[in-house]
């Protein structure tokens, strides 16, 4: 949280996520290479470090890009949410070898500036079929190389999380402009259809992915509250939450989530002030709503994280009758101490 | 999901049944990682024979000559019927460049004139399909003997003229595709092709016969000038050459003129190297 992005800590689990992530790396690497130095021994070894590198990268971009909706379909998938940036670093370092390489291979040593050669060398960006697919990768680079720099905590709250967030969105125009970087490209001079068949079967994963957890929680959303007094409405039965859980409600285009713990509810907003995850599927750990992406935390009656953090979100009133319980969608101002409601027994 | 189970990614593990999950799910990533790494590795088209001798330099005695493209003529012996047995090696210069730069600087600190002249030359030789080409380098001070007397005329090039010509193939650059570069050809190689071209490295074009054998062309201007601006848009993708050919020894020489002897021959189907490949670019289309 705020106060803590100074040093980051690395414990077990980050550790674990970090070597996996290197083992694999070095697993792929080494798999491609050598099957490519054993059965196509008259590879240079510029090519081999090219396409081993390019196709790692991609390979880690569709395992990076599934972790949202996978963990929004499955609780069980966030574990690698929370180290997700470790992965993204990871990717980007990869595709820079690629990128570097491809640069020096194809456009150094000539008559002008490797970078000026990259966009003045082939110039038929009217043509499909001739499109100059390198100048795709260099803005997918450009959009990885700022996404990594600013993966950090520090930059999270220098840019605001609205910014940071929708930075990190161009992760999806990064993919399309990777799609297409290998399908003008290599694709049209390979002769195997495996390439082809691959990349679509990752780009229709994904999608589908993203639309089965999207439909999810549209449908959640569009659930209608009808009973209304005062201002308050009527959104179920106090016994449907779990205690030290929430329930989440979406009342006017707002998300509420309503915890229940030690015998009373509180209500605040759902989206957590990190990078939006959703508070109502966190657990009150220690007295604490606890954030289940990435561990943010925030006092139930208040909705102010605990110091020395200054993370605040929206708090709302929530009254209980008989066994109902009632919800009023009007926010009070981040941070604001709100009785709650208390459980008869 | 029990109440108790919750994952908090700030302490030190995870609850007993994520930890079991997540175990699962990395097992399916190595499967996955495995089976791609060899997949997409078997899956690459076989690379080329050429060969580029990076760091060896080997010394080349022959005839030098500037045209059609700065060369020189290696005699080796003769053949049962008494002709000379010989190979011509283009020249080519260092990086993405030709090799004119090189020898126009030779000839002005020696001052002499190189053409038709016997010479030994240093460079790095890169050579496939029976051509063999040579890298010379201003670095590595290629000139190591010149004759001052230019040699008889039974030594020329032996030129045939084979009338005009239509050419179907790929503008390539004899550096890349000879040797440096795999693949030095195609839509991959394409801007390096371009860069190499205007860098001064004679444009050549590749045509592959129904037998799936290659043959060469120089490619120059009409009167024999060096043609590389003119062919930039036309590198690395189907291509009709319209042009007078003629044999020049043992490599045959285009002679085209940029104005209307060069079109795109295209249709989707010969940008791509996969059928399925271009069934997709087509729907996208
Ligand atoms: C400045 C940036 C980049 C340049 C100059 C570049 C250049 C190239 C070139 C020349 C190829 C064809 C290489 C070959 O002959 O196999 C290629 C292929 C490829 N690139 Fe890039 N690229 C860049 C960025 C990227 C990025 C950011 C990605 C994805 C994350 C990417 C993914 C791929 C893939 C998957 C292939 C096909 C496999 C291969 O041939 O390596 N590239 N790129
Ligand atoms: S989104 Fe990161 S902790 Fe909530």
């Amino acid at each position: 949280m705020s106060a803590s992005y100074a040093a980051v800590g690395w414990n077990r689990q980050k550790k674990i996520y970090d070597w996996l992530i290197f083992g694999f790396c070095i697993l792929y690497l080494t798999t491609f290479i050598s099957f490519t130095a054993i059965f196509n021994p008259e590879y240079t070894f510029e090519t081999v470090l090219i396409r081993s590198a390019s196709t790692l990268a991609v390979l880690m971009l569709h395992v990076i890009l599934s972790i949202g909706p996978l963990s929004r379909i499955n609780k069980k998938f966030l574990p690698l949410l929370y180290n997700r940036r470790h992965l993204g670093v990871t990717m980007f370092c990869i595709i820079l070898v690629h990128s570097v390489f491809s640069i020096m291979q194809f456009h150094s040593l000539s008559n002008v500036n490797p970078f000026v050669s990259l966009f003045t060398s082939n110039t038929h960006f009217g043509s499909l079929a001739d499109f100059p697919f390198q100048a795709l990768g260099f803005f997918a680079l450009i959009i990885f190389f700022l996404m990594a720099i600013t993966s950090h905590d520090f930059w999270l709250h220098n840019l605001s999380p609205k910014v940071w967030k929708t930075l990190h969105m161009f992760v999806y125009l990064a993919y399309f402009l990777v799609v297409m970087h290998v399908m003008l490209g290599v694709i049209q001079y390979e002769t195997n259809p495996a390439f082809i068949v691959i990349i679509v079967v990752g780009a229709v994963t994904l999608i589908t992915l993203h639309l089965i957890a999207g439909t999810r929680e549209v449908r959640k959303d569009n659930i209608v509250y009808k009973l209304n007094q005062d201002g308050f409405v009527m959104v179920c039965d106090v016994n449907d939450i779990i205690e030290d859980r929430a329930k989440v409600f979406c009342i006017d285009e707002e998300r509420i989530a309503v915890f229940k713990t030690q015998g009373k509810l509180f209500a605040v907003n759902n989206v957590c002030k990190h990078q939006n995850g959703p508070i109502g599927e966190g657990k009150i750990v220690d007295g604490c709503i606890t954030c289940p992406w990435h561990g943010y935390q925030y006092l139930p009656n208040n909705g102010q994280s605990p110091p020395p953090f200054k993370e605040k979100v929206c708090t709302y009133d929530v009254k209980l009758q008989d066994t109902k319980v009632w919800l009023n969608p009007k926010p009070y101002s981040e941070g604001t101490e709100r009785p709650g409601a208390v459980i008869e027994m | 999901m029990k109440n108790e189970e919750f994952y908090i990614g700030w302490i030190g593990s995870a609850p007993d049944s994520f930890a079991a999950f997540i175990k699962k799910y990395i097992l399916l990533l190595l499967l996955i990682v495995i089976v791609l790494g060899v997949l997409l590795s078997l899956s690459q088209k076989k690379f080329g024979t050429g060969n580029f001798e990076f760091g060896t330099l080997t010394q080349v005695k022959g005839i030098y000559f500037n045209k059609p493209v700065p060369n020189i003529k290696v005699i080796n012996g003769k053949d049962i019927w008494g002709n000379a047995n010989y190979i011509t090696v283009p020249l080519i210069g260092f990086g993405k460049h030709g090799a004119d730069g090189t020898i126009a600087d030779i000839e002005k600190e020696k001052n002499i004139s190189l053409n038709g002249k016997e010479v030994t030359l240093k460079g790095t030789l890169l050579y496939n399909d029976g051509k063999l080409l040579m890298q010379v380098d201003a670095n590595d001070q290629p000139l190591v003997n010149a004759a001052s007397a230019t040699i008889s005329a039974d030594l020329l090039p032996k030129q045939k003229d084979l009338g005009v010509l239509d050419v179907k193939g790929e503008i390539v650059d004899p550096k890349c595709f000879f040797g440096v570069m795999k693949p030095g050809e195609g839509k991959p190689h394409k801007d390096c092709a371009i860069r190499c071209i205007l860098g001064g490295i004679p444009p050549l074009l590749k045509v592959t016969d129904n037998e799936r054998k290659q043959n060469y062309y120089l490619i120059v201007g009409p009167n024999g000038e060096k043609l590389n601006e003119a062919v930039q848009d036309f590198v690395a993708t189907p291509v009709v050459l319209h042009a007078k050919a003629v044999k020049y020894d043992d490599w045959i020489v285009l002679y085209v003129n940029a104005d209307n002897g060069i079109q795109h021959y295209s249709s989707i189907k010969d940008h791509y190297g996969s059928l399925y490949a271009s069934c997709a670019a087509d729907c996208l289309k």
